[in-house]
This record gives structure tokens, sequence and C-alpha cells, in this order.
């Protein structure tokens, strides 16, 4: 993909959704706007990290708050761009090119479209290859790039220039502005170098959730059938490995909110050996698998789950009693490996007490069915 | 006593009823002329029961007219909309997600002006007269007299509406006005599309409640009327002429209620086999259980009360095939009658599996006595697997539930299913949607953003069902016989911990008129 214009978004959304690993929100505004607006100015450039000169100045921008507010608060075409633009006031830099934060979820749009708006590329890739919910779980803040200065804008063009000293003051301080800003604001953000970029970004998201989506939207039917082409996507990509988990059916949920986060649990039952259950541990996304009591996949590799007769993404939300599903563990890209972006990324620091193995280390010995 | 009758798009139903006892039930075929169609349905049930006019109490009568019009476009009025909400939202403006066909039936007169609310109750922005009055004027100029009014968070907040409607009023007095926070729930795209519907039917509903009105009068009926909603309550005639989108899928909604009353059951699942699908409900409190996705009527996005229903490719027509180990979703549909082997013709439908295990007999069994005793077998078991699938995925919970077996598809089960802890097939479920009709009650509902770090939960729910239950009252509820249906409480992520979407439902009887 050199491109990306209105014709991708739909595909885009439906990848996106499959990477968020169950967070994310409904996308459906996000991908409203971004059609309209590139419908209206044409697609952006689509910008491969590798071919990002090493001192052209890339900003980050996004979307941050509650995504319940979006849905009376619709979104305005100016907060974006005045965001980027209110940014190059404030630093005096000149923007070359945009990247998302994350491509799991709605945020995977707006960049496309703001950098289309801006006449500027977009980077085909993004800081998290996911859906996570804090911002020092990005790669860019673990590889180094300083979260601020940030600007946020609001709808009226209210506009704050934040300054923290980490990301993880940059976290809090952001959720505590978007909730006084009226519950959502746009944030500019983490600019970093092209050669910065190449070190900590993951690459070519935004390209790979657009053929994702592309295939799970246009099969719409038993996963079954469309396993091996999902297979081979992946394992010809930075993720790598992909296995089958678990297919069953949901019998239980539970979930309340714990610190603005959706916590909860899922159980799934296998429909080959009732006694054979899955454990879903959730906080906005599914981050913990295990089977029997053994865990089976764990955060920061992707737990990603369709129902099983569309092959149609499962939001945490959505999930209930009775769905048929089918679970599918995926490796993070090398990015998350490290122990620096383990130490923020890993399941302890989502305050469950196990640590993480990587995806092909821990299912060598388990029969998956 | 009370006569119940429902329209459908093949079928009209009609039942006569005292209290909860079925005196008569007809069925016809629906006329093109609803004024002619009614009549014929009231003269059936009345002559059979042999009632006088004056013995009946209230006639109420659900209908697919409203949304078959929206679905075929037809009958639509020209239709604009003012939505209070800039600065924001002005990135999707109304109208933006319709499809061009009837985006165009209703004229494309879309506009946007300062005002609405934020999350928090804070303005948005006061008002914007300037603009309304630009937009009124261009509305005026267009000559469009179905108007819709919407703002961001007036579920929460209802007065911007409330204030651009009487400003709208006081230019256009004929105006049909629809305001958003009356018709739908939070999501604004989804609740101002609902809107939209809902006026540009404003003049079709006028003209469907006078011949209702003239069908009653020509039989001597001087009760009150009423229309069934999508959410198992009544509107009165007044009402319905303001709100005919609240009509959309009152169908399967009767349909589930009427279940409720023929089987005496108030939770439970309710399994709908016609000749094609078998549609699955939920009984909860003698109420159906309501969807929470999107819910598109022609094309259209909205978020409008609607029963949670899982439709599967399964019924009477459906062709066996495989050997047995398939059947469905392919159907021979109406035809079955000339086509299955029953019926003489030469295509082997799941009818015929149940004639062949001896579950039922109907048309010529000897027909089907040479089918192989395996292939019967398979199918059989197929097909009783498929329902048990379909009430697993609708239940609440692993325990099982009580069955509740309507349509004509129902002699397709001869066996236990593992799903149910009882099935149960009652009389006349064949008007069950009449019935349904004839029983509903009066309901209100409210649904907030609330916050309970601002105020106590019980406060802010005890609020909630007092407004609620104006609403219902209003609505023409018997004030003593009110109570709580639902209380729906979803956390909000990434806020407070303690900010929540609520939504209060109370019903309660109608009230006699003096």
């Amino acid at each position: 993909m050199k491109t990306i214009g209105a014709e991708h978004i739909k595909d885009l959304c439906t990848g996106a959704a499959f990477l968020a690993t169950g967070g994310g929100g409904d996308p459906y505004v996000s991908q409203l706007l971004a059609e309209r607006i590139l419908h209206q100015v044409g697609p952006a450039q689509l910008i491969s990290p590798g071919d990002l000169r090493d001192d052209a100045f890339v900003v980050s921008i996004g979307m941050v708050g509650a995504p319940t507010v979006t849905l009376e608060q619709l979104p305005t075409v100016d907060e974006a761009i005045g965001a980027l633009n209110r940014y190059e006031a404030v630093t005096g830099k000149h923007i070359d090119a945009v990247i998302p934060f994350e491509v799991g979820g709605g945020n995977s749009t707006i960049p496309p479209f703001v950098a289309a708006m801006k006449g500027i590329p977009c980077v085909d890739g993004d800081g998290m290859g996911r859906a996570l919910p804090e911002a020092q779980m990005m790669t860019f803040p673990i590889y180094g790039a300083k979260p601020t200065p940030a600007v946020i804008m609001d709808a009226f063009g209210n506009w704050e220039l934040l300054e923290c000293a980490d990301a993880m003051s940059f976290e809090k301080e952001i959720r505590a502005k978007a909730v006084a800003m009226g519950g959502m604001v746009t944030s500019a953000e983490h600019g970093m170098t092209g050669a910065l970029v190449k070190r900590s970004a993951i690459p070519h998201t935004l390209s790979f959730a657009t053929r994702l989506g592309a295939l799970l939207r246009h099969h719409d039917g038993h996963i079954d059938a469309i396993e091996p082409e999902l297979f081979a996507l992946f394992e010809a990509s930075d993720y790598g490995v992909i296995k089958r988990l678990f297919t069953g059916k949901v019998i239980d949920t539970t979930r309340k909110i714990v610190g603005g986060y959706d916590v909860g649990t899922a159980t799934v039952q296998s429909f080959e050996d009732a006694g054979r259950r899955m454990e879903l541990l959730i906080k906005n996304e599914y981050l913990v698998a295990s089977i029997n009591g053994r865990t089976v996949a764990s955060v920061p590799d992707l737990i990603c789950i369709v129902e099983q007769e569309t092959a149609r993404p499962l939001n945490a939300e959505r999930m209930r009693y009775g769905q048929r599903i089918a679970v599918f563990g995926i490796g993070c890209t090398q990015h998350y490996r490290t122990a620096q972006a383990l130490s923020v990324t890993e399941p302890r620091a989502f305050g469950f007490d196990l640590d993480y193995i990587p995806l092909e280390d821990i299912n060598e010995d388990i029969d998956f069915p | 006593m009370r006569i119940g009758i429902d329209v459908g798009g093949t079928h009209t139903d009609a039942v006569l009823m005292n209290g909860m006892e079925i005196l008569c039930a007809h069925k016809a075929l629906t006329s093109s002329d609803v004024r002619q169609g009614i009549i014929e349905a009231l003269d059936r049930v009345m002559t059979e029961g042999r009632v006088d006019v004056t013995a009946i109490e209230a006639v109420m009568i659900g209908t697919t007219h409203f949304t078959n019009a929206v679905i075929e476009r037809k009958q639509l009025s020209p239709t604009a909309i003012i939505r209070a909400c800039l600065p924001t939202g002005s990135g999707l403006p109304p109208l933006c997600d319709w499809p061009t066909d009837i985006a165009s039936a209703l004229g494309n007169h879309g506009h946007m002006i300062g005002g609405g609310y934020m999350f928090d109750g804070r303005q948005i922005a006061p008002i914007d007269e300037t603009a309304l009055d630009e937009a009124i004027a261009d509305i005026i100029h267009s000559g469009v007299k179905s108007i819709a009014v919407s703002a961001a968070f007036s579920p929460a907040d209802n007065a911007h509406e409330l204030e651009i409607a009487a400003r709208i009023r006081r230019r256009i007095p004929d105006a049909n006005i629809s305001m958003s926070h009356e018709i739908g729930r939070l999501g604004i795209l989804e609740r101002e599309n609902a809107a939209l519907l809902n006026a540009s039917l404003g003049e079709l509903a006028t003209k469907v409640v006078s011949n209702m009105e003239a069908a009653l009068a020509e039989r001597g009926l001087r009760c009150p009327f009423y229309i069934s909603q999508n959410d198992g309550t009544l509107m009165s005639a007044q009402f319905i002429a303001r709100y005919p989108a609240l009509t959309f899928s009152s169908g399967p909604t009767n349909s589930l209620r009427g279940a409720a009353v023929l089987s005496g059951m108030q939770d439970a699942l309710v399994v709908d086999i016609g000749g094609t699908t078998l549609d699955v409900g939920v009984l909860a409190n003698g109420f159906p259980r309501e969807s929470n996705s999107h819910i598109t009527v022609g094309g259209v996005r909205t978020n409008f009360r609607m029963p949670d229903i899982l439709p599967i490719g399964l019924g009477g027509g459906s062709l066996i095939a495989d050997e047995g180990a398939s059947v469905g979703p392919q159907s021979v549909g109406h035809r079955l009658v000339e086509e299955a082997l029953v019926f003489g013709g030469s295509t082997l439908t799941a009818t015929d599996i149940a004639v062949a295990n001896g579950s039922v007999s109907v048309g010529q069994p000897a027909r089907v006595q040479t089918l192989d005793r395996a292939v019967v077998e398979r199918a059989t078991q197929r097909i009783h697997r498929m329902i048990d699938e379909a009430i697993d995925k609708m239940r609440p919970s692993e325990a099982p539930v009580p069955v509740i077996l309507v349509g004509g598809g129902a002699i397709l089960v001869s066996r236990e299913l593992a799903t149910a802890s009882s099935v149960i097939v009652p009389e006349h479920a064949g008007v069950a949607n009449a019935i349904g009709a004839a029983i509903a009650q009066v309901g209100g509902e409210v649904e907030q953003l609330v916050s309970f770090s601002k105020h106590s939960r019980d406060r802010v729910l005890a609020d909630m069902t007092r407004e609620a239950q104006a609403k219902a009252v209003a609505a023409g509820a018997e004030p003593k016989t009110l109570r709580v249906l639902d209380i729906e409480e979803t956390s909000v992520s990434y806020m407070d911990d303690d900010a929540a979407r609520i939504r209060v439902k109370v019903v309660g009887d109608l009230r006699h008129s003096p």
C-alpha cells in the first residue's frame, strides 16, 4: 500500500478491531469521520518507517479519553489538524509526517485523515501493534521518545501544552485533563526524529490491519474456513507466531469498573470436553488466557477473539453467555520482548501475579484442540 | 373486554379477550385497505364472540405499516433536521451515514447550530439563536413541515431541544416536530436518525390513525384505541401521530408478550418456528429482553428499543441435504404446501422429516414411508441440535430454561431439548401477536449518564424512577399499578469510578377512561 484512502477505512477498522484484543471501543464514529474526510481531500501517502529520512520530524496523534463521550459529543474536522498546527506553532518545528499511537481500535483512523488534510505522509506503523490502555506502554517512550511537549485540543479549540518528566506522569496528566476538558481530547505528542521512529515504531501495522480487515470482512463466514489464510498473513508479518488457543462457548462473565478500567473475567468451555475451560482476564483488553489453571498466553502477546460463525472480532464489552468463539494467541513483535518493554507491559504491570512467558515457549507441550 | 388486532405484512389476526381469557380468535389475509381490513377483523371476532360494541373497553392495534414505509421508501415526507452541537460534531453532520436513496427521499435538509450539552451537564454552548433563525428561515423557504430536533446529551438534559422546538413552532405553527430525546437513547447519530425517521412518518401516521378511527366509528366503537410499541407497551391514538417510529418491530414483541400470556410464564425463552426461519427471543419479567446493539431500519442506523431476537435458518420448509446431515437455510418457504413430499411435491423438507419420524401427521404420510430411516434419524437429530444451539445462545446462563414453542413449525420438535427445563406448546399460538397487542401495558423510560460522586446512587435511582413514572402516567398508565420493570446500569470506562449509564423503565396497566 502506497496510499490510504476512504475505500480502505472499513477494512482498516475491522483489522484494527481484531488487533484491539477486545478493547478500543466502537470504531463507528472514527470510521465515518475518516471516510468523510478522505473522500473530500483524497488519500494520504503512506510511508514505510524505513523510507523516512533520519532527520525527519514525526508526531504521534490520536484521541484520549472516554469513548462513550464521543457517542454524543461527535468529533469536529478541526481538532486533529488544530492540534498538529498548534504543536508546530508552539514548538517551532515543522512536522514531516504523523504516526498512530495504536493500531488497535478507532485511533488507527485519525493519522491517515489528518495527514491527508495537512498534505504530509502518514507513517505505516504505530506505537503498540495492538491496543493497550496507557501511554507508558507505547514503544515510542520505551525506546527513548519523550511524550512531551504535547498539545492537547478539545472540540472548542481550547488547547493546553503539556510538559511532563516521563511517560508515567504524562499518562496521569493527560487522563485528568481529558476529563476536565469534556471527556475527550485530541493529543499531538511524542515528537521524534525519523531515526527514532525506525528504532521504536512497530512497522507496517496500518497496511497489515487493512489486509487483515479485508480478509475478515469479505469472508464473513466460519473461522475455520479462513484460518489457513489468517495464519499465513500473521506468520509472514512481524508478529510471526499465531496459534488457535481455544474454541468454545462463553459460559460466564463478570465485570466492574475499577480505577476507570473495565475489569472482568470470562470463562469459555470447550466444545469437545466440558471439563476443559479457558479463563480470560480482562482489563479493557484481553490480557491473560489460561486453560484449566495453566497460563497459555499473556500480555504483551496478543489475545484476539472472534465469533466462530462469522470470524468477526469480539469486543470485550460485548462478550456474554452463549457466544461461540475462537481464541487466538499472537506473538507480540520483538519491540515488546526486551526487559525495558516488558517492565511496563508484562502481566505484573497490570497487577497480575505471573511472569510473562513468550507464547511460543509456553505452548510447546500443550495439546490444542 | 378488549380486542387485539395485529396487522402484519401477510396476515391480519384478531382476538377478543376478557381479562386474560381468550374468547375467540381469527386469522385472515391482510387487505391493502387498512380501514376495510380492520372492519373485517372487528366483525369476525365480534360476531363469533357475540358481544355488543358497548362491552368493548379498548381496541389495541399492532401494525407493520411504518416499518414497511421506511423499507420501501414510500409515503415518507420531506424532513429537515436541526442539531444543536456546535462547535462539536461538525465532522459528522446529520444524515451523513444514510443510504443516498432514503436521504434524498427526505430531501437532505440538515442544519447544525451552536448548543447541546457535555457529559457533566455543562452546556457545549448556549443555543445560537441567529443560526437557529436562519435554519428555520431556510426550512420555511423549502416548504418542509416535518422537522427533527436533536442536541448533544439531550437524554440527560432536554432543555435545548425543547427550546428549539418551541421556537420552530412559533414560526411554523403547523410543523410536525420530533425531538430526539423522546425517541432514542444515548448515541446522537442513531438517536437523531430515529427522530428523522419518526418525523418523516408523521403525515402517514395521521392518515393511518384517521383510517383506524374511521373503521372503529363505522362499527360504532366509541372506546379508546391504542397502538402497540416495540417495547411491548401501548401508546394512545394521539401519541401515534407523534411517534409512529416507536411501532418498529412491535410484531416480534407482541408475539413474545402473547406467548407469555398463553403459557402463563414470565421468564422463558420463546421459540417461534415459521416456514423458513426460527426466531428465539427472551422473556424476562413478562417483557422481551432488549437488544443492546444498533438496529438498522431500511439501511438507517438507529438505537430504538427493540427485542433481542436471534434468527436462524430453520423452518418447516427447510431443505434437507447431505443425507440428512444438513438442514436449511434454504427453504421452499410458502411453497411448502406444493413442494414438500407429504403434499405431493418432490422436495425433501423438514416437515417431511417430522412426518416420517412419526411426530406429526399432515398431508399424505404414506409418501414418506419409503425414506431411508438413517436419513430421517440424522435429520431429526440435526434439527433438534440446531434448536438446542439457538436456545443456548440466547439463554442468560447455563441453567436449563422453560421454552415456549409457537408458530407453524413447532411440529418439528418431537424430542427432548437438552437446553429446556420444560417445553410448552400453548393453544392459540398462531395469534400470539394479536394477544400480545390486546394485553399490552403502558410504560415510561428514562436514561442518563450519571456520576454517583455528586449524588448518592439511591437518590439518583429514586429521581429517575419518579421521572419514568411521570412519563408512564402521561402516556395513560394507572398510577396505582406502576411497577419498576427494569433498571439497567452500565459503568463507563476511562471516567470516574462512579460514572454510569442508567436506564429505568416502569410499566403499569392502562387507565380506564371515566
